[in-house]
């Protein structure tokens, strides 16, 4: 048997998976869509900046709006349009049928699909930062960062869901749709806790932000309020709260995606 | 030694039963066919073979280790499926030279295996671009870019024109005498598999109803033939069937194929000029030989209502 590195065929599935997915010009695309949304808002925001983590928040949130629908986009073409249909028609086959771990193919996949992904928009997004509002940036990275974690959960999250529906169905067209469904129901959903919580009740507005945990830190940044619906406030959490949030957000999309690997690793029949 | 076995195997999808307790053992530098109809259970027998999918029940080991947990094996094999499918947007020559990066050969291999597939000319085309036969000729070279000892191919030849067919199996013949490598080779098409296969395991229902060389499951299932030429063929094969120890007779328009019990075939060439001079027909020739892998593979069906069990 030939002796080769085993990371050789790794970086030769994970550089086949770049090449598909990011072939001329889908990247060249998506990154003038990133830089464009970015710095529209990053430009208008240098505008009123103010020294304060409220604002650093506040501005991360507007920088990500439609750059983080950009990157769900891109994550679902590459998860169910790419994984999905090489799952469905056969690719992955052949992948596999190289000196490969299954979990080592799926990583490579992944790395491809998601983490080049992210990286081209934090990328973006933070040299947009550095470059229009540096002093904020620099002095309120902390604040900045986790802004960035909280928002980034919920995606991760919704491609988790995207790639287990992909693994388990076979079906990359499906498991699109159920990542487009899934998306508009989080933002109904979102809506309707929110205004439960405005009423009194905030039970569910503390589950979603379990999924989507920069609704607790976005209520830790801007503070108490009063409710336009009557007398109540609407919840308020501890710092250490809004950190359990989006520490436990992280651990249900840690779970998701240990789930896919183990299905994929010993049960997906090709 | 044995390259592959297989022992028990079962595996069903929901309620539908696709592989029922499979045995099957291919030994090292034969061409093995599996053979059998569409929903047989041979694909996904190969599958299972190749760790693409996990049995229900059994075991398999291939050279010596279970394909599912062990990837390194597939250094060793080679894979054509019936319907390849590779990332679409390389090119030829581009995503063979990745393949042999990939198994640690020279990237001059994947210019040699073009030229064996002979798709040079194809080299700097989109893999999405090629027609579906030479999509198959490139998944052959794919298979065999790393040398491997052991190919399995899952009806390898179905997407070919007749030429391409038949450049494929003298490629897989050339690959077996040059190389000595081990082939399993599932088709139902078997006028080519007997070309090329020294053995065959004849599957139906997810069982293997008899394997062997030819000759040996000639005997086994009574299948040895005899062919009578005469002028005559339909009154001679009345006249065979009346035989005791004749267990098959077919006649067509040049003479009769006739099949005797185990151990009785000589008697056939007593009985076959008396009987001619008694209905006064003229006998060209009789010659006996090995049952074609249609007649193989027809018994071992029929045997499956007849005997209730595999052999």
């Amino acid at each position: 048997m030939t002796e080769i590195s085993k990371g050789r065929p790794f970086l030769e599935v994970f550089s086949a998976a770049m090449k598909e997915n990011y072939r001329f010009p889908i990247l060249e695309i998506f990154a003038f869509l990133y830089a464009f949304g970015t710095f529209i808002f990053a430009g208008l925001g240098a505008t009123v900046a103010q020294s304060s983590e409220t604002f650093a928040h506040g501005l991360v949130n507007t920088l990500t709006g439609i750059p983080l629908f950009i990157l769900l986009i891109l994550i679902w073409a590459n998860v169910a349009y790419g994984l999905g249909n090489d799952i469905e028609k056969g690719t992955i086959q052949t992948l596999l049928s190289y000196p490969l771990k299954r979990r080592t193919v799926l990583t490579a996949k992944l790395l491809s699909a998601l983490g080049v992904s992210l990286l081209l928009f934090l990328g973006i997004q933070l040299f947009a930062l550095f470059l229009l509002t540096p002093e904020i940036t620099r002095d309120y990275f902390g604040t900045i960062a986790l802004t960035y974690a909280a928002n980034l959960s919920s995606s991760l999250l919704m491609a988790g869901i995207v790639l287990l529906v992909a693994l388990v169905l076979k079906r990359g067209g499906l498991a699109l749709v159920v990542g487009i469904v899934l998306y508009f129901a989080l933002t109904i959903v979102s809506s309707m806790v929110f205004f439960l919580a405005w009423t009194g009740t905030e039970l569910p507005f503390k589950a979603f932000a379990l999924i989507y945990p920069n609704m607790a830190l976005d209520r830790y940044y801007t503070g108490a309020g009063s409710s336009p619906f009557g007398t109540s406030e609407l919840w308020v959490p501890s710092f250490s709260e809004a950190l359990g949030y989006i520490g436990a957000s992280y651990v249900i999309v840690a779970l998701i995606f240990l789930l896919c690997y183990v299905y994929f690793d010993r049960r997906l029949g090709i | 030694m044995s390259l592959i076995v297989a022992d028990d195997l079962a595996k069903s999808y929901g309620k539908v039963v696709a592989v029922d307790g499979l045995s099957l053992r291919v030994e090292q530098g034969n061409i093995m066919g599996l053979i059998g109809p569409n929903g047989a259970g041979k694909t996904t027998t190969i599958k299972i073979i190749l760790g693409m999918l996990r049995q229900d029940r059994g075991n398999v080991m291939v050279f010596d280790q279970d394909p599912w947990n062990n990837p390194d094996i597939r250094h060793r094999i080679g894979v054509i499926y019936e319907r390849a499918y590779f990332p679409a947007h390389h090119q030829v020559l581009e995503y063979l030279k990745r393949v042999c990066r990939i198994f640690g050969k020279p990237e001059s291999r994947a210019r040699e295996v073009l030229a064996l597939t002979r798709l040079e000319d194809a080299h700097d085309r989109s893999i999405k671009a090629l027609s579906a036969g030479m999509l198959q000729k490139f998944a052959v070279a794919h298979a065999i870019i790393h040398e491997p000892s052991l190919i399995v191919a899952d009806e390898p030849t179905a997407n070919l024109d007749p030429v391409a067919r038949s450049e494929l199996l003298d490629l897989i013949l050339e690959l077996h005498k040059n190389g000595k490598t081990t082939f399993l080779i599932s088709s139902h098409i078997l006028p080519e598999l007997s070309r090329v296969c020294e053995s065959v395991a004849i599957m139906n229902k997810g069982k293997v109803w008899a394997s062997g060389d030819l000759e040996e499951l000639s005997v086994k299932l009574g299948a040895r033939a005899t062919r009578v030429s005469t002028d005559k063929p339909g009154t001679l094969a009345d006249e065979l069937r009346k035989l005791q120890y004749v267990n098959r007779v077919e006649a067509d328009s040049r003479g009769v194929t006739v099949a005797a019990n185990l151990g009785e075939e000589e008697k056939l060439y007593e009985d076959v000029p008396k009987i001619a001079k008694k209905i006064e027909a003229k006998i060209a020739g009789i010659e006996s030989g090995t049952a074609s892998l249609e007649e193989l593979f027809r018994l071992a069906v029929k045997s499956d209502s007849e005997r209730g069990s595999p052999h």
